[in-house]
């Protein structure tokens, strides 16, 4: 019988194969406690304030992608450098909470009179994973590693002050000191952002040339161990498109007040889903321990907060801000054609034209609609959320088409008899608006502005693009009217400088300008460039207001709406402090497992 | 025999050639290049953008960069992503055992489901059981396997018996040998069937299509006027010969197999090569995406010739060297 195995009755057989399998799979078990290593503690180990906890727990959390990298010098995305700060320090960080740079690897610093010299002290006693002593050694390798022509990466250009590299060199052992050519204020900050490479491990591969090679997905993969850093955890597994399994570093230079070393978790798992959606799937059915959740989402996973024992926190507005702009750009392409017509570029270099548009723009109402009161307008270039640098009295645009069309005839421009507006020479204005496709949320936006500025008599057509398209067009190819996108936002001002400053990349309405073109972009230019000179805080915020008042007065951007952030995380950890931005897990170290109930 | 295989592989070369050099044209005739993410980072530094732009040749025409990339292939290098910066090839083995257990299981399933419900749809022609696996058939082959897939996440929340996706549980590394393979074969259940289920109904219509040609034939009734049972006229007498489509058929499924799962293992978070080969897609990464697709047309190929020889082995009539 050749076909025997075709019968239903293997079929049946292999039916119940797949039944015990299932069963067996149902019975599997905990994770079982960390066996944790001892080790003397740093003499300059840090003692955490936060309250004492106990060891034990997993914590997981959940991303829509995964690191594409474990070397800092090749990482240019968010969720690689997340995972590299899991396991490297920087010198310095910020305290999301404190909402300023306090130390990491460095212990202290002092600044030297001209504001040029920045001398640092580091800690001492701190070893890598791997029982290493950390030195001095290690702080200048990395940045000799960061300035090597060999080995191009972002921070080489982030170093690079006044057109001049930054200057390191060794005082002693534990003393490292930095000069900038013209003094630097977001310096401390800055210098944070490159996690500290142990020089033990790379040097050889440095001299070979192959730095970049080092640490790629595949040592996660098959020799996790070799990711040596002096940070809370080390990396245990790592599995591409599943999961990430981190155990505490146990050579971590924090302590606890009772002595412990920290983190208390032990182990820290992130796993990788496709989408933000299968995200709060799994949070809401108790299966990850914290995720950010959208406005829209809110509702529905507060259902299940007593079933799975969690909570949905409100962070207050988001940190990033999004945008509707027009091309300002003079000149033509290398095709002969004016990037933007001569008669609309009149309309939106106008301040006037541009101020029309937004109080013509019902934003209130997108946020009732779209957003359903989870939401509030933005009036400024940086973010609510950014307590410490948002400028709160700023020129604000509200709803308020007569005042629009005030501001128009003021302009020259007049309705006519069919109740299309019309500028001076007599040309209909209608100009056209792109934006990438692939959210929800814009369609509604968009949709909301052209009937609003069809109230006006202003014709909009809109079109979506691709997101690489839409990219092209308004950083490369310059041929567009209109367009929408957002920015993420960080927490230092210094991070906006390339949408500031008018020699900026992004600064999207007019990039990449030899000189300043307009008395308020020479202004902001010279205000960013003072705040980043002064090493006085008060100063420098209110150099920053003041920048942030000529944004909202001349609109280069007309800003949308910002919506609320929420997270939502387990009640059994303790120790949570949510920060208005950033991760809500930043002192992941400091958390512990609270007694179930 | 051997003269056939190496013909076939000689054939397989300039079609290769011409796939890439089409793959190459249409990347860089798609908006947007690799570096457009990098672009809209406010603190990512314009020279290192530049420093980039020059590193993977962004700037040079296609064909440029074709002959580049031509000249490294030669030497058997494929490139490096320019996402992950690892070799190419390596990246693509990180994934192909995935995605070869998913597709072998759904072949498996289907051809186990479908022989036998053909057979027995074929020989109770028109009765209920007939009308009912139809049915089936045709609702199956025109469910969209990202839909059903969508489905079967939602059963696997609803009901919890199921994990709502991926191939292994949290706890995996933490289990013993046999728990870990019980935890494979429990995430492998939905994504095996969801796969496999368009598969199941067509070889089902082509096994009832030609089993009913076979019933009808001369040899049949030979055979049943020899005195044989029923049984064994129709498994031994009638399958035989009705497999054959199905054989040939099958050189197609490790194709269409790579393209279905390129959805169902983003719908479903499954590690595979349809993952990365869609993340590949949607950020440009060029020599992924040409490695990818020279990879499905290999594996199409393969497939084919694979069936060819079966085909060869299970029906006597065939010689190849004729060909």
């Amino acid at each position: 019988m050749v076909f025997k195995f075709f019968i239903p009755t293997s079929l049946a057989h292999f039916l119940a194969a797949i039944l015990l399998f299932f069963a067996l799979a149902s019975c599997k078990g905990d994770i079982p406690p960390l066996d944790r290593e001892e080790h003397d503690l740093p003499r300059d180990a840090e003692i955490s304030r936060s309250e004492p906890g106990k060891y034990g727990g997993v914590l997981v959390t959940a991303e829509s992608q995964q690191p594409r990298t474990f070397n800092p010098l090749v990482a240019e995305d968010a969720y690689s450098s997340e995972a590299i700060g899991r396991f490297l320090n920087g010198l310095t960080t910020y305290h999301p909470i404190k909402e300023k740079v306090v130390p990491e690897l460095a212990l202290s610093w002092d600044i030297s009179k001209d504001k040029r010299a920045i001398t640092m002290e580091l800690r001492r006693g701190v070893r890598w994973s791997d029982g290493e002593p950390f030195t001095a050694d290690d702080v200048i390798f990395t940045f000799k590693a960061l300035f090597d022509q060999r080995y191009p990466n972002r921070y080489m250009g982030q170093y690079t002050i006044a057109g001049e590299a930054i200057e390191f060199e060794k005082l002693d052992r534990y003393t490292v000191r930095f000069k900038t050519a013209r003094p630097y204020s977001p310096f401390l900050y800055v210098i944070g952002f490159i996690g500290i490479l142990p020089r033990h491990v790379h040097f050889d591969a440095f001299e070979r040339g192959e730095l970049l090679q080092q640490w790629s997905m595949r040592t996660a993969m098959h020799a996790p161990r070799e990711l040596v850093g002096t940070g809370p955890f080390r990396v245990r597994s790592f599995r591409p498109g599943q999961r990430i399994v981190y155990e505490p570093n146990p050579h971590y230079w924090r302590v606890d007040s009772q002595g412990q070393r920290l983190p208390y978790v032990d182990y820290l798992i992130t796993r990788y889903v496709q989408d933000r959606n299968t995200e709060t799937v799994l949070f809401a059915s108790g299966q990850i321990d914290a995720a950010a959740i959208t406005p829209g989402d809110v509702v529905g996973v507060r259902k299940n907060a007593s079933l799975h024992d969690y909570t949905v926190h409100h962070r207050g507005p988001a940190t990033g801000i999004r945008f509707l702009w027009f091309n300002q750009k003079p000149g033509e392409s290398q095709a002969g054609t004016a990037y933007v017509e001569p008669h609309k570029l009149e309309w939106f270099t106008s301040r006037k034209f541009r101020q029309a548009i937004l109080h013509g723009f019902n934003r209130e109402g997108l946020i009732q609609s779209v957003y359903f009161g989870r939401a509030q307008l933005l009036h400024s270039i940086i973010s609510p959320a950014n307590e410490r640098w948002h400028n709160p009295d700023v020129p604000r645009y509200h709803y308020d088409p007569d005042r629009a069309l005030e501001l128009l005839r003021q302009d020259g421009f007049e309705p006519d008899q069919d109740g299309h507006l019309v500028d001076k020479k007599g040309n209909q204005v209608s100009f056209q608006v792109y934006a990438s496709e692939g959210d929800d949320i814009t369609p509604q936006i968009l949709s909301t502005f052209r009937e609003n500025m069809r109230d006006l008599g202003i014709t909009v057509r809109i079109r979506y693009l691709d997101f690489g398209t839409l990219v092209a067009r308004v950083s490369r190819h310059f041929e567009y009217e209109g367009a929408m996108m957002g920015f993420t936002g960080g927490a230092d001002p210094s991070g906006g400088r390339a949408i500031y400053l008018s020699s900026g990349r992004l600064h999207l309405w007019n990039p990449e300008q030899e000189e300043p073109q307009t008395d308020w972009e020479a202004r902001i230019d010279e205000l960013v460039y003072a705040s980043e000179e002064t090493f006085d805080l008060d100063k420098r915020v209110s150099y920053v207001h003041q920048m942030q008042e000529v944004f909202s007065e001349e609109l280069p951007l007309l800003y949308l709406v910002t919506p609320y952030a929420y997270v939502g995380l387990k009640n059994r950890w303790q120790n949570v402090r949510i920060p208005s931005m950033g991760s809500v897990i930043w002192n992941i170290d400091e958390l512990y497992l609270g007694p179930e109930k | 025999m051997l003269f056939f295989i190496i013909r076939r592989f000689v054939t397989m070369i300039p079609l290769l050639l011409g796939i890439s050099v089409l793959v190459f044209v249409l990347m860089a005739i798609a908006p947007g290049d690799f570096l457009d993410v990098a672009r809209t980072q406010e603190d990512i530094p314009a020279e290192y953008i530049e420093r980039m732009e020059e590193e993977f040749a962004l700037g040079e025409p296609w064909h440029t960069r074709y002959f580049i990339w031509l000249g490294n292939v030669v030497q058997g290098n494929l490139g490096e992503s320019w996402i992950y910066r690892v070799p190419v090839t390596e990246l693509l083995w990180q994934r192909i055992p995935a995605t070869l257990v998913l597709s072998a299981l759904s072949i498996m399933f289907a051809l186990c489901v479908a022989i036998p419900m053909g057979v027995l749809a074929a020989i109770y022609k028109d009765s209920i059981f007939d009308r009912i696996s139809s049915m089936f058939a045709y609702a199956a082959l025109s469910i969209p396997e990202f839909f059903l897939a969508l489905l079967a996440v939602m059963f696997a929340a609803q009901t919890g018996w199921f994990p709502t996706g991926g191939l292994s549980s949290v706890e995996h590394e933490f289990m013993s040998f046999w728990g870990r393979m019980a935890d494979y074969a429990h995430h492998l259940v939905l994504p095996t069937i969801v796969l496999g289920m368009g598969s199941v109904a067509s070889y089902m219509r082509i096994m009832r299509a030609n089993f009913l040609d076979y019933i009808r034939s001369d040899f049949v009734t030979t055979a049943r006027a020899k005195g044989l049972g029923e049984g064994r006229v129709m498994f031994v007498h009638v399958l035989r010969n009705a497999i054959n489509p199905l054989v040939s058929a099958s050189g197609f499924i490790l194709a269409t197999l790579l393209s279905g799962s390129i959805l169902v293992e983003n719908v479903m978070n499954y590690p595979g090569l349809g993952q990365l080969i869609f993340e590949a897609l949607m950020r440009q990464d060029e020599f992924v995406v040409v490695a990818a697709v020279m990879m499905g047309c290999v594996m199409l190929m393969l497939g084919n010739l694979i069936a060819d020889l079966l085909l060869a082995w299970s029906d006597p009539r065939i010689r190849l060297e004729k060909n």
